[in-house]
């Protein structure tokens, strides 16, 4: 990790810290803004900090950490996005994405179609798991169907939005409902083979992105659950004594050291080629081994409180409701798995 | 440390040329079949084999890729050492199981410890192809090792040694032992341990080997009657065996993970091989456990990386080992046990079983019962638990509180 980085990273932490756990939306996107968490991983030669992907997982982390109620993922990817298109629109949009203009971007695979109709491409279907898109001005689609890859002004005539309350407060999701919504030409980011290759590098960051959530949370997880151990008192003894208790730690802490390793493993494979032959299969490893080591924390933490896990006051189960979605989120959670054997497999 | 300052002190080379030197050297000097030469065969072949192979490896300057720089293939930056073990392992090349102890927990120790003198005549040795052993473990002393019993007495200017070692592996091929003896009677047991190198040509050492549920006897006893060892054969002060046997320890759970997960990665293709071989390349199920297993082995990897760098840059800490020893051994267990389940009725015949090779033969049986190797020895898995629960997130000891009813 670059020396700028770690200090960007420390000054992260303590400023959510500062913040609280789970803090305000408005108030944390805010600081986001006005602190530029934004440029991250925007090049330099746009006016961003260059600190690439592991920049912008080194905040992912952090924001998983401390539970961050903002849509920073969904907003670097479409800042990503338009980074990646053509010099003549780019500035434009980067400077107006990085001082707080909110394009939001789906984080599951959705099932929106788009598709010419007399001659022209127009959208239909529903993009899900959108986070916060009562607050942006478009949303970035994917559409595989049509490949092409395009910005959707949010007020146009033909979407809706419907918000979707989840156990995991500290997420706003939405459904974003597009019924024949024409596509507009300046605003088509990427068409066929190149929108083919943003939409593999859009996916690959959006695993990243989980998975450094998701070992974020969990690190901060785990330090409450060892802390709360060391101080609650039972049989007359901290209940951090119990070797039975001792030894679930440990494996958690292993479990929590290797998902953290292949996730910097990963990213170092991955640099900044995105469309090099491994990058898809480094991106999943990260992002099945992080989301489900963060679920599984999340469990176990719960039951290593007791009863007072089980209460709203406890922040435990705001983990664990963020853990077992982020497991949710990102490409159909049951294809990770079968896709890294076929890679193994294929790769014979 | 190992490693330290490596990048000043030797010319680096691009790792990526390196990668093409070591893989042709590897393509011509791999010993052609030796799977199948080493397949069923008797301890004294592979021996014979193991010794071959070595010196090949030294001449190219490819047995000591995480030696220090100042030492014949040592030097090497973290990213030429994966490269060399990377290669190995693609190359399917032999293991150096016989000159384990020598090249990690022997050299790695006295690197750290030794004296100019020692250093200066057991490490050129161990080039040269002397077979070092570890005598920690006793009948009544393995996960608690501090209590060991094996008692030596200053007498002049030696020690005379009296009592057990086990489960020592390769003792009955070793030139030199490992030992680790109590000196003083101090409490904590720790402080009354002392570090030993034995010749184990020495007059009054017996060794016996044990036989193994694979059919294979690796490991043996060491039986030590007035065993005499020259003073100047301790490492570190008397009573300081403890701090020593660490660094013996660390450099046998961290550092021979390196060239080990690599191993295992490469050998993942074996399962996928099996799978086509049992005709279960589509199974739903299967696929599932493999991609799971898949990202495991990645991990492992990765962990071992990390743990490497940090050492480099003399960041190690305490459990750091722990935490990638734990990692591997579990991986190991889910590996040869997808390995063992994919195989069938088949993989319960038995069959000779093959030296030499990584923890991941194909012998699926072989490899599940020796996949223990890495749960128990070493510190057990348990032992490794207590150590990342106590020194890294700061649980408390056990009480010591039991006296017996
Ligand atoms: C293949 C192999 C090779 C070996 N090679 C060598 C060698 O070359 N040199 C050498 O010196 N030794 C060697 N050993 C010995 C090895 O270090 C010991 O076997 C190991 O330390 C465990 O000791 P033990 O066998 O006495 O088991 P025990 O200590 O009796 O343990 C039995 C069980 O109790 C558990 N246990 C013990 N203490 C605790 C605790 N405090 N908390 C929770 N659980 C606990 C253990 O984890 C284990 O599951 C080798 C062992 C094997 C299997």
């Amino acid at each position: 990790m670059s020396e700028t980085l770690h200090q960007l990273r420390e000054s992260a932490r303590h400023v959510l810290a500062e913040l609280g756990l789970a803090a305000a939306e408005p108030s944390t996107w805010d600081l986001v803004t006005e602190l530029g968490w934004l440029l991250v991983a925007v090049p330099e030669e746009l006016g961003g900090l260059g600190q690439g992907l592991s920049g912008a997982c080194a905040f992912h982390t952090e924001l998983g950490r401390g539970l961050a109620s903002v849509p920073y993922a969904s907003a670097t990817l479409a800042i990503d996005a338009v980074c990646r298109i053509g010099a003549g629109r780019r500035a434009d949009w980067v400077q107006r994405l990085t001082a707080g203009e909110y394009v939001c971007t789906p984080l599951s695979d959705s099932t929106q179609i788009a598709r010419v109709a007399a001659g022209k491409l127009t959208l239909r279907g529903v993009a899900s798991a959108v986070p916060s898109a009562d607050k942006a001005s478009h949303i970035l689609v994917c559409s595989s169907a049509a490949d092409c890859v395009a910005l959707v002004p949010l007020d146009r005539a033909g979407v809706q939005l419907t918000y979707r309350p989840t156990w995991d407060s500290t997420r706003r999701l939405f459904d974003v409902h597009f019924t024949d919504v024409a596509l507009d030409e300046p605003l088509m980011l990427a068409r066929e083979t190149d929108a083919q290759a943003l939409c593999r590098a859009l996916s690959i960051q959006r695993d990243l992105a989980l998975a450094a959530d998701s070992v974020g949370g969990a690190g901060a997880l785990l330090e409450r659950t060892v802390d709360y151990l060391q101080t609650r008192r039972q049989f007359a003894r901290p209940l951090a004594l119990f070797q039975a208790l001792k030894h679930r730690c440990a494996d958690l802490k292993t479990q929590l050291a290797a998902a953290e390793a292949l996730l910097i493993g990963s990213l170092d494979r991955i640099g900044d080629s995105l469309d090099a032959p491994g990058a898809e299969a480094a991106a999943k490893a990260a992002k099945y081994l992080a989301c489900s080591m963060y679920a599984s924390l999340a469990e176990e933490a719960l039951q290593l409180h007791g009863g007072i896990g089980m209460t709203v006051e406890h922040p435990c189960h705001l983990f664990l409701k963020r853990a077992l979605l982020n497991q949710q989120l990102g490409r159909r959670p049951d294809c990770y798995e079968p896709d890294l054997a076929d890679a193994l497999l294929g790769g014979l | 440390m190992i490693g330290e300052g490596s990048a000043s002190m030797t010319q680096q080379q691009d790792p990526e040329l390196l990668r093409l030197g070591v893989r042709a050297w590897l393509e011509q000097n791999v010993p052609r079949n030796w799977r199948a030469a080493m397949t069923g065969t008797g301890q004294d072949t592979f021996v014979r084999a193991q010794r071959e192979w070595f010196a090949r490896l030294v001449e190219a300057g490819y047995a000591t890729p995480h030696w220090p720089a100042g030492w014949p293939g040592g030097g090497r930056s973290l990213a030429e050492q994966k490269v060399i073990y990377e290669e190995v392992a693609r190359a399917d090349a032999p293991r150096l199981i016989l000159y384990f102890v020598a090249l990690y927990h022997a050299a790695c120790t006295l690197m750290e410890w030794g004296t100019p003198e020692q250093k200066g005549r057991y490490l050129p040795a161990i080039i040269q192809g002397d077979i070092w052993c570890q005598g920690f473990s006793e009948p009544n002393a393995g996960s608690d090792l501090a209590s060991l019993r094996t008692r030596a007495e200053l007498r002049g200017d030696r020690y005379v040694v009296n009592g057990q070692k086990t489960w020592s592996t390769m003792a009955q091929y070793a030139d030199r032992c490992l030992l680790l003896v109590r000196t003083g009677a101090s409490q904590p047991p720790q402080g009354g341990l002392t570090y030993l190198l034995l010749d184990m040509r020495s007059k009054g050492v017996s060794v016996r080997p044990i036989a193994q549920i694979t059919g294979d006897d690796e490991f043996g006893e060491i039986f030590l009657d007035d065993v005499e060892i020259p003073i100047e054969n301790r490492v570190g002060r008397e009573g300081e065996g403890w701090a020593v046997a660490q660094s013996t320890l660390a450099s046998e759970r961290g550092l021979t993970l390196v060239e080990l997960t690599q191993r295992m990665r490469c050998s993942l293709g074996r399962i996928a091989a099996l799978m086509q071989e049992r005709g279960c390349a589509g199974d739903q199920a299967l696929r599932r456990d493999l991609g799971r297993l898949v990202a495991k082995v990645d991990a492992a990897c990765a962990l071992a990386d990390r743990y490497l760098t940090k050492r480099i840059s003399g960041e190690e800490a305490p459990g750091d080992a722990s935490i990638v020893k734990l990692w591997y051994s579990r991986t190991l267990r889910e590996f040869v046990a997808l390995g063992l389940r994919i195989s069938g009725l088949p993989g319960q015949y038995r069959e000779d079983f093959t030296r030499g090779g990584s923890q991941e033969t194909g012998n699926w049986a072989v490899d599940f019962m020796n996949s223990y190797n890495w749960t128990i020895a070493g510190g057990s898995d348990e032992i490794q638990r207590n150590i990342i629960a106590e020194r890294m997130l700061g649980m408390p000891r056990e009480p010591k509180t039991w006296t017996a009813p």
